[in-house]
């Protein structure tokens, strides 16, 4: 708050003797920490408004006769806070003997033992001793169900209301409440009706105590068991960050790690929980190849020799237009700038794709509304349900925008004809559009609609996965070359592709990392029959895997290094999170390794770093972005 | 919460209460405001709240019926269940309990032939168990039966009361 207001409007105040200057506003909490005093706090978060029923953050406030909670106390000019007396400690070992009074100290059995506010701070201010014998404790039922996500223990909550205010402030859902009065209230829904929100995952990390844990990791693990990793949350293209939390080879939770700028700290339910798809036990372990004594293990090099010679042999016969390359929005941005690579300047075709839903038209324009800026537009076009579908976290963001920031959200539903629009978008300012990428046209023609008379407009298409941008970005496709280039000559689309396989017209496939609605389509396992070579590198068994003539093990998301780039436009760093079960190269170092088989030379190791610099030469924008940030695609257009 | 049964279905609620609860909404800035008379209308027309009339009482106001239950439930004035036809509740907070509410609590169980809490054998009256704060702090132990406080009792006297209650008032609560 402080680092954007001018100095001369900032407040001065002293904090255990350290003079501090802080925005006007500010909470003494917030001075507190500017001056790197630790307060502790239960009810206080940083994303909620100050209720200040817990009091764990009580201090001194020279001239105010009792202590106050710095989660709630405003700043003033020359105000002088103490946090290390004999009264504020006297307070806080007091405070905490209340709230344990009834707590069932089972820290041995509970998830939250080792990460958990309540045993940290006992430990660190509390009394070592309760005088409340454990006979004499009220009990409140344990593990109960709040729906089958979330599993609330009655007796360990301190009643601090933060799922409550969650629940208010954050969704606007409201279905916790605190029921009953005094030592017996609870926290509980209304008739015990089941939790029906898709942002249930963040009570459990929103709860500073063990109160709220979550089904799918109870008993799992221990915190000091974990290995935490930052990256990004493979299930859309929202791309929120999160900490992937390892146990051994076992992804055991994702947590939020709170990007301003994309996630606000909040994920959605179907992204936190996706990740057992990634544990799963059925993978491509080793490399096999298609002989003629049947399907056989080989080595990694004989099966990249192969695999080139068998692409190398249908290029020299058929030309390398006979050769259909195929990725997914599931690689990273070096994977998708190699494959496209691969396909247009060693194997020598036009025909490359990564999606089944054919993209005759893109431009940084499908992008040019950053997340965050919802908040700062006037107005906001929502065009159907389908955006919040595609990235349900966004629902957050549109709340946040249409009540702490006052601005006007408008959901409008098909068709999204312009005349019927335009006259909802009233007055002057920033307006922003949002769009599910199958509605980029209507999205589109709003934006020059509503552009002049005082008015901007900026649009924002939300994708299918969490690489889907960076795949066009970076021309994995037949009609655009990296940097949103149109090809000279364009290829066929994937379905065509699929198709011209099935004809016998393109002789040989390389699959990398075949997606879901790939693995799906009835035309692949035909395509890949109909096509003489078919070389894959998979994670999963599948129809690929099944039909390669050469088959390399793949990784997943969580096993892989590199960036990804969000709906709009951020390239963002994913970092191997889990060890694949295999010592096999990377998804990236196998497409280098190919391509100098095929007698590529790539001028760069194929790592993820070394391939990001060479992707930045011929895409300008990316220079840089790679920390984090989007793009500036109208600097390079 | 949990004991709440259907006795009253919500197809009986007499349309003057839902009346009632419109007229009360315009009574007030916020429509949280109507939420305790709203309660009070419904529950002196059927004696209680069953889940379905939280639902109502939101529904009228525009609130979540988990937001009518939370301060349903915070005020032992209102019933989750069916009660006797006169409540007592006894007042078990710090000052009462100093001067003497459990002995006087203890008494009245035995008196009323009650176990812990609930309805007198004759159904005359219901004991509520323990009670928070009924704000008589200065005239402790004090017992509220119905809509009326009683203090500084002694279990002679509160015997004496709920006698007279029980003779001069037959049918139904007293006060309101």
């Amino acid at each position: 708050m402080a680092d954007t207001a001018p100095a001369s409007e900032l407040v001065t105040l002293e904090v255990d003797g350290r003079s501090v200057e802080v925005a006007p506003g500010s909470l003494v909490w917030d001075a507190c920490e500017r001056a790197g005093v630790f307060v502790p706090v239960y009810c206080a978060h940083k994303k909620l408004e100050p209720v200040a029923v817990c009091r764990m953050c009580l201090v001194e406030v020279q001239g105010m006769p009792k202590l106050q909670p710095a989660c709630a106390t405003r700043v003033s000019p020359g105000m002088v806070v103490r946090t290390a007396t004999e009264q504020v400690r006297k307070f806080r070992d007091s405070n905490l003997e209340f709230l344990l009074l009834n707590h069932p100290l089972d820290c041995p059995v509970c998830d939250r033992g080792g990460e958990c506010d309540l045993q940290d701070f006992t430990q660190r201010y509390g009394p070592g001793q309760s005088r409340q014998s454990i006979t004499e404790k009220v009990h409140f039922n344990k593990a109960v169900p709040l729906s089958d996500k979330i599993i609330l223990d009655q007796e360990r909550c301190i009643l601090c209301w933060r799922c409550v205010r969650y629940y208010e402030e954050i969704t606007g859902e409201r279905e916790i409440v605190l029921q009953e009065r005094g030592v017996h209230t609870l926290v509980d829904t209304f008739e015990h009706q089941p939790l029906r929100s898709e942002f249930q995952g963040n009570l459990p990390e929103i709860c500073p105590v063990g109160a709220l844990t979550h089904a799918k990791y109870r008993f799992r693990a221990r915190p000091w068991d974990l290995r935490r990793t930052a990256s990004i949350c493979s299930h859309c293209s929202y791309g929120c960050s999160v900490f992937v939390d390892a146990r051994e080879d076992q992804v055991a939770r994702y947590a939020s790690s709170d990007n301003p700028d994309v996630d606000d700290s909040w994920l959605c339910d179907r992204g936190r929980y996706s990740f057992p798809e990634l544990n799963r036990k059925d993978r491509v372990l080793s490399p096999e190849a298609a002989t003629a004594g049947g399907r056989q293990v080989v080595s990694y090099q004989d099966a990249l020799g192969r695999a080139a010679g068998q692409l190398l042999r249908v290029g020299s016969d058929n030309g390398g237009e006979a050769i259909g390359v195929i990725g997914s929005d599931l690689m990273t941005n070096e994977e998708a700038f190699l494959l496209q690579w691969l396909a247009r300047d060693i194997i020598g075709t036009p025909h490359l794709g990564h999606r089944l839903l054919p993209a005759p038209e893109i431009s940084p324009l499908d992008f040019e509304l950053g997340i965050a800026e919802i908040e700062e537009c006037d107005q906001v076009v929502v065009l159907g349900p389908l955006p919040e579908q595609l990235a349900p976290v966004l629902t957050l963001r549109l709340f946040k925008a249409g009540t702490k920031r006052a601005r006007k959200i408008l959901r409008v539903e098909a068709p999204f004809t312009v005349a019927a629009i335009r006259k909802q978008v009233i007055g002057e300012g920033r307006v922003g559009v949002v769009a599910a990428e199958s509605d980029r046209e209507a999205a589109l023609k709003l934006r020059t609609a509503l552009t002049g008379a005082g008015r901007r407009c900026e649009v924002l298409t939300l994708m299918e996965r969490v690489n889907s941008r960076g795949c066009q970005d970076l021309g994995l496709l037949p009609g655009w070359l990296p940097g949103y280039r149109r090809a000279p000559s364009p290829g066929m689309e994937l379905p065509d592709i699929l198709e011209a396989a099935i004809a016998g017209r393109i002789k040989a496939l390389l699959v990398v990392n075949p997606g879901p609605d790939l693995e799906a389509d009835p035309r692949l396992e035909a395509a890949l029959k109909g096509a003489e070579v078919t070389v894959v590198v998979a994670a999963f068994p599948g129809v690929a895997s099944r039909n390669a003539t050469v088959l390399l093990p793949g990784r997943t998301i969580v096993e892989k290094a590199g960036t990804v780039t969000n709906a709009e436009g951020r390239v963002q760093r994913v970092r191997t999170a889990v060890e694949p079960k295999f010592a096999f190269p990377s998804d990236l170092k196998i497409l280098g390794d190919l391509a100098r088989a095929m007698g590529g030379e790539l001028g760069a190791q194929p790592l993820a770093g070394p391939v990001y610099d060479l992707l930045a030469r011929a895409v300008p924008a990316y220079r840089g972005a790679q920390a984090g940030l989007r793009p500036r695609w109208e600097a390079t257009a | 919460m949990s004991d709440r049964d259907g006795a009253v279905p919500a197809a009986d609620l007499d349309p003057a209460v839902v009346a009632r609860i419109r007229e009360l909404r315009t009574l007030y800035p916020l429509a949280r405001s109507a939420v305790l008379p709203a309660l009070w209308a419904v529950q002196d027309r059927i004696g209680y709240l069953p889940a379905w009339s939280e639902e109502v009482v939101g529904r009228e106001l525009g609130l979540l019926p988990a937001d009518v239950a939370a301060v349903a439930s915070f005020y032992s004035m209102y019933f989750g269940r069916p009660v006797g036809r006169h409540v007592i509740q006894v007042c078990q907070n710090v000052s009462c309990a100093l001067r003497g509410a459990d002995d006087l609590l203890d008494h009245l169980r035995g008196w009323l032939g009650v176990d812990g809490e609930g309805e007198s054998p004759d159904g005359a009256f219901s004991l509520e168990g323990t009670v928070e704060c009924l704000g008589a702090c200065g005239g402790g132990p004090m017992m509220q039966v119905d809509r009326y406080s009683y203090e500084s009792l002694t279990p002679e006297r509160a015997e004496a009361i709920l006698t007279e209650i029980r003779e001069t008032n037959p049918e139904g609560p007293v006060g309101g």
